[in-house]
């Protein structure tokens, strides 16, 4: 909620700032209507002063208008009936409420069965839920990802300690199993699977691990060394991976929308795709899964154009 | 007169009635629109969009005595404020925390209607969930038991809608489907249409053998058929962590035989471990495997 807000944004606030306002008896503190409302000072004092002043219904005589008293640090609002009850929430608002609060049940793997006395999230989703007319409080079920085994909590462990960790872990891009040292930093769920982000010692860098790929982990009694300082998104390309042109059949699409790619043209009855490749088995499997849908036009090296022949050839020696 | 401006006399205007105006009181008691008719009517057009999309119930009414009927506009002040939905500071504060947490994709505009969204954005923020365009309307068909319509595969469906399930990046709708007369699972980004409400939901709510485990080779309508797979000891602990409870033979390689109601899910998931997995059978299955495998060579 940074950086400007445009005039919707505005209007979606002062319908509630408006009512909440009225009702304090001695006014309201500037700064709490700043931070209930992610309402940026300078643009409400602005607001409230430029606009909401000269609001009110037909003929605009003064008996017709808001009464705003700005002071120092207070602002009163009188005589606004029309907005004296804030706006609803939406059906939209309130499953989007009851997702997130669902997500976080799933975060802190809560069995709400457990809890005698409900948590004040337990209780807002219930009401939620009821709001949406469910009694039973089921319909919405999230999963922000899995992880074998114990694997998360002694990872939340050792990052809590600080702690080195040892793992055993399948590289799917490179396709091999690998071992590697690392300060753990964060845990985070993207698109519904779990990441570990961390320094490699290994590769001497920054890494992203998926926490379903780790095979086996030891927590050292070595304390880490690195500070991780960014690292929340999946997939991160580097400049100088080669890049790979395909033409692909519409039904392929799905293609576009899971993977990060550099420019795609989007007219024609195909689409055509340029992409970076981290690893070249990714590109085998992506090729050989989608056969006849995908072409390959162009490939930087040190990759050629045989490689999916030879991916195919690799599989296809299993069954002779 | 500035935008904000006339947003909100308008809304002011709209609640301050109770006989329905037509576009043209509006332009004359709001104020602040431009004259020349066509761009007045794009102005208006616009300004009704912004107030829908955050929730304002407009009603399109005819008005009352004239001939010929021309439509006007009001918002219901009772159906503008919405039922009684009151939380406590505490469970305000819990889902201002939620919020900051797990971030969906979209227009977030429910804490600022309940003037809680304050806090720094979360430095904290351990997860991204998508909310597509469908799920919120899915949702309050789930949870006030409403049957759905919609396109998927093609053609038309009419489901009673029991959850909606976040697993492995995916939406999933699970549900009876009248026609098909069985339950279903649907991949809520692939639906092919708007979703549309198709009366009370009549069969009671059931469940799907948790849906949150469901593989991609599950989801179809064609009947199951058993086929077998083979995950060299390397590869294996990833695909038994994807299959769940499948044990290990002594090498440590992995041999599962799975339910599969799309083969094309199944094929996908065989070479998602390019040399590392092998299809042992049905002989069918193996066939076309290596059938499309030769087609690249």
């Amino acid at each position: 909620m940074n950086g400007r807000l445009t005039a919707r944004d505005r209007l979606a606030r002062l319908l509630s700032v408006i009512p909440w306002v009225t009702q304090q008896v001695d006014g309201a503190r500037i700064d709490e209507i700043v931070e209930r409302y992610a309402y940026p000072r300078e643009q409400l004092l602005a607001d409230l002063q430029d606009i909401v002043f000269f609001v009110g219904v037909h003929p605009f005589t003064p008996d017709c208008l808001i009464e705003i008293e700005l002071g120092d640090d207070r602002v009163h609002i009188r005589y606004a009936d029309w907005f004296s009850r804030p706006l609803r929430l939406t059906v939209e608002d309130q499953a989007r409420l009851l997702t997130a609060g669902r997500s976080v049940l799933a975060l802190t793997e809560t069995d709400e069965s457990d809890h005698e006395a409900a948590s004040p999230l337990l209780r807002a989703l219930a009401k939620l839920s009821i709001a949406l007319g469910d009694e039973g409080s089921g319909a919405v079920d999230v999963r922000l990802g899995s992880a074998p085994g114990d694997t998360l909590g002694r990872l939340r462990e050792a990052i809590t300690e600080g702690r080195q960790v040892e793992l055993e872990y399948y590289a799917y891009g490179r396709d091999e199993l690998t071992h590697r040292r690392i300060d753990p930093g964060r845990l985070f769920s993207d698109q519904g699977n779990w990441y570990l982000s961390g320094w490699c010692h290994s590769a001497d860098g920054e890494r992203v691990f998926r926490v379903d790929r780790i095979k086996s982990m030891l927590v050292t009694a070595q304390s880490t060394k690195h500070t991780v300082i960014a690292g929340d998104t999946a997939f991160a390309p580097s400049g100088d991976d080669p890049r790979v042109q395909l033409r692909l059949k519409r039904d392929a699409r799905w293609v576009i929308e899971q993977y990060p790619f550099e420019s795609v043209d989007d007219r024609g009855d195909h689409l055509t795709v340029t992409m970076a490749v981290t690893a070249s088995p990714w590109l085998e499997r992506l090729l050989l899964r989608l056969g006849p849908a995908a072409e390959l036009l162009a490939i930087d090296s040190p990759l050629d154009l045989e490689l999916r022949r030879r991916a195919a050839d690799r599989v296809l020696n299993r069954y002779h | 007169m500035d935008k904000l401006e006339r947003l909100l006399n308008l809304t002011a205007a709209l609640l301050n009635t109770d006989r329905p105006l037509t576009a043209e009181d509006l332009r004359a008691r709001v104020g602040g629109y431009p004259d020349e008719k066509s761009s007045f009517r794009r102005t208006f057009e616009r300004d009704k969009d912004d107030l829908r999309s955050m929730g304002v119930p407009l009603r399109v009414e005819v008005v009352p005595g004239i001939d010929p009927p021309i439509d006007g506009y009001r918002i219901d002040r009772e159906e503008y404020a919405g039922g009684e939905l009151h939380f406590e500071p505490d469970e305000l504060a819990a889902l201002n925390f939620a919020t900051n947490l797990v971030r969906l994709d979209g227009d977030e505009t429910a804490l600022v209607k309940l003037g809680a969204a304050g806090g720094s954005p979360a430095k904290e923020q351990v997860g991204r969930v998508p909310f597509p365009d469908a799920l919120a309307t899915l949702i309050s068909a789930a949870a006030d038991r409403q049957a759905v319509s919609f396109i998927y595969n093609g053609a038309e469906r009419t489901v009673e809608p029991w959850r909606l399930s976040f697993s492995r990046g995916h939406w999933y709708l699970s549900g009876w489907d009248r026609a098909r007369a069985a339950d279903r699972l649907y991949r809520v980004d692939r639906l092919g249409s708007d979703v549309t409400l198709a009366g009370e939901a009549v069969e009671p709510v059931g469940s799907i053998a948790d849906p949150l485990d469901l593989r991609s080779w599950e989801l179809g309508d064609g009947p199951a058929v058993e086929a077998t797979v083979r995950v060299d000891p390397d590869q294996a602990a990833f695909a038994q962590h994807i299959l769940g409870d499948v044990s290990l033979a002594d090498d440590g390689s992995l041999t599962a035989t799975l339910q599969v109601r799309n083969v094309e899910a199944f094929r996908s998931f065989v070479l998602s471990f390019l040399e590392h997995a092998e299809v042992i059978g049905p002989p069918q299955i193996r066939a076309d495997f290596i059938a499309w495998l030769e087609a690249q060579t």
